[in-house]
């Protein structure tokens, strides 16, 4: 298998930055562009939304409303901004062009650089591939001369990994969502498919409250996605060290989420935590969880 | 016969006999009755044992285990009964009947004196529960002062089938576990290999320093990591109850790595006495604390404390 295209957490791009996002579920494609675009808003860019279907600007960026931006009065005043712009042949011939003239404009207008994100759609015919292939590489000069950065979307739904790669050669690296929270011994990091948190590192007292944060947002998540009853995932396949004080707030978050007929799933815990568990009887109380991690 | 309560008896046999006489009945009395019956005695005692129930109804509900895979560590061994019983006992409905011998050859002094302590601590751990321990002690072969001992940390001596006399010598179990300590002594003086003082906020670099060791002395991977998170949760202790800083100390001792965390004891005499018995009474799994030290007797091998107002020192022992 080749090696994965470098990746980028959306939080640490830069002007002249042109990143593929290849997502599994559309909360994935949301919370990157949200992050995305809602930092250009604090960085003085002007955002721009090329959607490939024609809808009301505020259906478009009804997901940035969700992640409290007020996107209608960003729109208002021409901070975002949404276009119809379909990745067909016709949608994508002059889109290089397109963008050198709307950070022109971004200028003229009083910004200090343009962020567009743009959705790449699949139609199932190589001339298609090749006219979006031929798109992009026309479209990668104007990051390393204008203050603009970029992101393209392939959801990977329809675009397999090998649809994928040569669009890899294109960009600077592939856009993830940002790290929930990063010190030298934690990351946690929010999954899509499925959808959780994963962590990776050392829990202990300098950095329990992170987890219990982090876990709390999680939550709320689970409960909105409601599908089924609500089960709140945690991937520890990363995980090498958890003290005894963080896993007892696992089991009161898993307590806590039982009573309301949900659950905390532990994917991947390693042998040495489940041990701990045991000798706790940990593993054994009602709304926890312990699936073996793939592979493990 | 049926009784109440948890009820904890040594055996003494000096035959064969003896112990099928001591033995029998309770196994049947306790499959009569519809409890769990664990038999967890020597090899040849299983053998006894199965050839006298062969044929018998529900003889095949006893669960043997030899004890030469039970008896490991004293905590250890303690942890392993609890959570037989509490998988056993269909949330306390069913009572749990233990045939258990202890294996007494091959330790050392100090590894017979904590197994002995242990016999005591059964007393204070299953006090609530209905569960009835049957401990036999094969007088032909152990040492005097082992079965002198049984008489004192067991409250009933058993008597042939189904009969018991109390035990005049039953020593109360926080008169018996201070004994012990006694017995003991303080902490003797050593030299260690490695050495890192602490304060608040500084485990990360505790567990690296007790990683690191482990690694040096060739622990295998999963018994690395027990001691750190071992010493991990004994560093969290001193540092909460023993004013805000310790130290940790490391070296090896004949079959042993050692690691030692120790404290001044400022906050803990502010918080008031020590609790008994710390670490050997299987916490609530639902409880808000109790955890830490559970967890440190039950992943080393053997612990030893001494908890004053002055001071903490907790070694804990894995083998090597």
């Amino acid at each position: 298998m080749a090696t994965p295209s470098a990746e980028c957490v959306v939080g640490r791009m830069r002007t002249g930055d042109h990143l593929l996002l290849g997502y599994d579920t559309d909360e994935e494609r949301e919370a990157v562009l949200a992050a995305f675009l809602a930092d250009g808003l604090a960085c003085g860019h002007r955002g721009l939304v090329l959607t490939p279907v024609e809808a009301p600007p505020d259906v478009v960026l009804g997901f940035l409303q969700r992640q409290g931006v007020d996107a209608e009065a960003e729109l208002a005043a021409g901070r975002l901004a949404v276009m119809v712009r379909a990745s067909t042949e016709e949608g994508l011939s002059g889109l290089d062009g397109l963008v050198r003239e709307e950070v022109r404009r971004a200028v003229a207008d009083g910004f200090l650089g343009l962020r567009f994100c743009m959705e790449a759609l699949h139609a199932h015919a190589s001339s298609a591939l090749k006219t979006l292939h031929d798109s992009e590489i026309l479209l990668d000069p104007v990051f390393q001369t204008l203050p603009v950065l970029g992101i393209c979307q392939y959801d990977r739904r329809v675009f397999d990994e090998r649809d994928l790669a040569p669009f890899d050669l294109l960009h600077h690296g592939r856009a993830v969502v940002d790290h929930v929270w990063q010190d030298e011994l934690l990351s946690i990091t929010r999954t899509f498919e499925p959808p959780g948190l994963a962590l990776a590192g050392e829990v202990d007292d300098s950095n329990v409250t992170a987890v219990a944060r982090a876990l709390r947002a999680e939550n709320a998540r689970a409960a909105r996605r409601a599908q089924r009853t609500h089960r709140t995932r945690l991937d520890l396949r990363g995980l090498t060290f958890i003290d005894v004080c963080a896993l007892r707030m696992l089991v009161f978050t898993a307590l806590g989420l039982y009573a309301s007929g949900g659950g905390l799933v532990l994917d991947g815990t390693a042998s040495h935590v489940r041990r701990v568990m045991r000798v706790t009887g940990w593993d054994r109380v009602p709304g926890l969880d312990l699936e073996r991690g793939q592979g493990a | 016969m049926s009784r109440t309560g948890f009820v904890h008896q040594a055996l003494c046999y000096a035959s064969d006999e003896e112990f099928l006489d001591g033995t029998l009945a309770f196994v049947r009395d306790g499959l009569a009755a519809g409890d769990a019956v664990l038999s967890v005695v020597q090899t040849r005692n299983i053998a006894l044992l199965r050839d006298a129930l062969r044929g018998e109804a529900d003889a095949d509900a006893v669960e043997f285990v030899d004890a030469k895979e039970w008896y490991g560590f004293p905590a250890r061994t303690l942890g392993q009964y609890h959570a037989y019983c509490t998988r056993h006992e269909d949330g306390g409905a069913r009572r749990v009947r233990v045939i258990g011998e202890p294996l007494w050859t091959g330790r050392t002094a100090f590894e017979t004196r904590e197994w002995m302590r242990y016999e005591s601590l059964l007393n204070v751990a299953f006090a609530d529960s209905g569960h009835w321990i049957l401990c036999p002690y094969d007088t032909r072969v152990l040492p005097a002062a082992v079965v002198r001992t049984a008489a004192r940390t067991h409250p009933e001596l058993a008597r042939g089938p189904r009969g018991w006399v109390p035990s005049g010598g039953y020593a109360p179990p926080d008169a018996f576990y201070a004994e012990c300590d006694e017995a003991l002594g303080p902490p003797e003086r050593v030299r260690p290999e490695r050495e890192l003082r602490f304060g608040r906020g500084r485990s990360a670099a505790v567990r690296s320093a007790a990683a690191g060791y482990a690694r040096r002395c060739g622990l295998p991977q999963e018994r690395a990591h027990d001691l750190v998170a071992a010493v991990h949760e004994a560093a969290l202790n001193a540092v909460r109850f023993g004013g805000g800083e310790g130290l940790l100390r490391l070296w090896c001792e004949p079959g042993y790595v050692v690691c030692e965390v120790s404290d001044t004891g400022r906050a803990r005499s502010a918080a008031g006495d020590p609790p008994s018995f710390p670490g050997h009474l299987p916490p609530e799994p639902r409880g808000s604390g109790g955890h830490g030290l559970w967890v440190v007797r039950q992943l080393s091998d053997l612990v030893t404390e001494r908890m004053r107002a002055d001071g903490s020192v907790l070694r804990m022992r894995f083998s090597r």
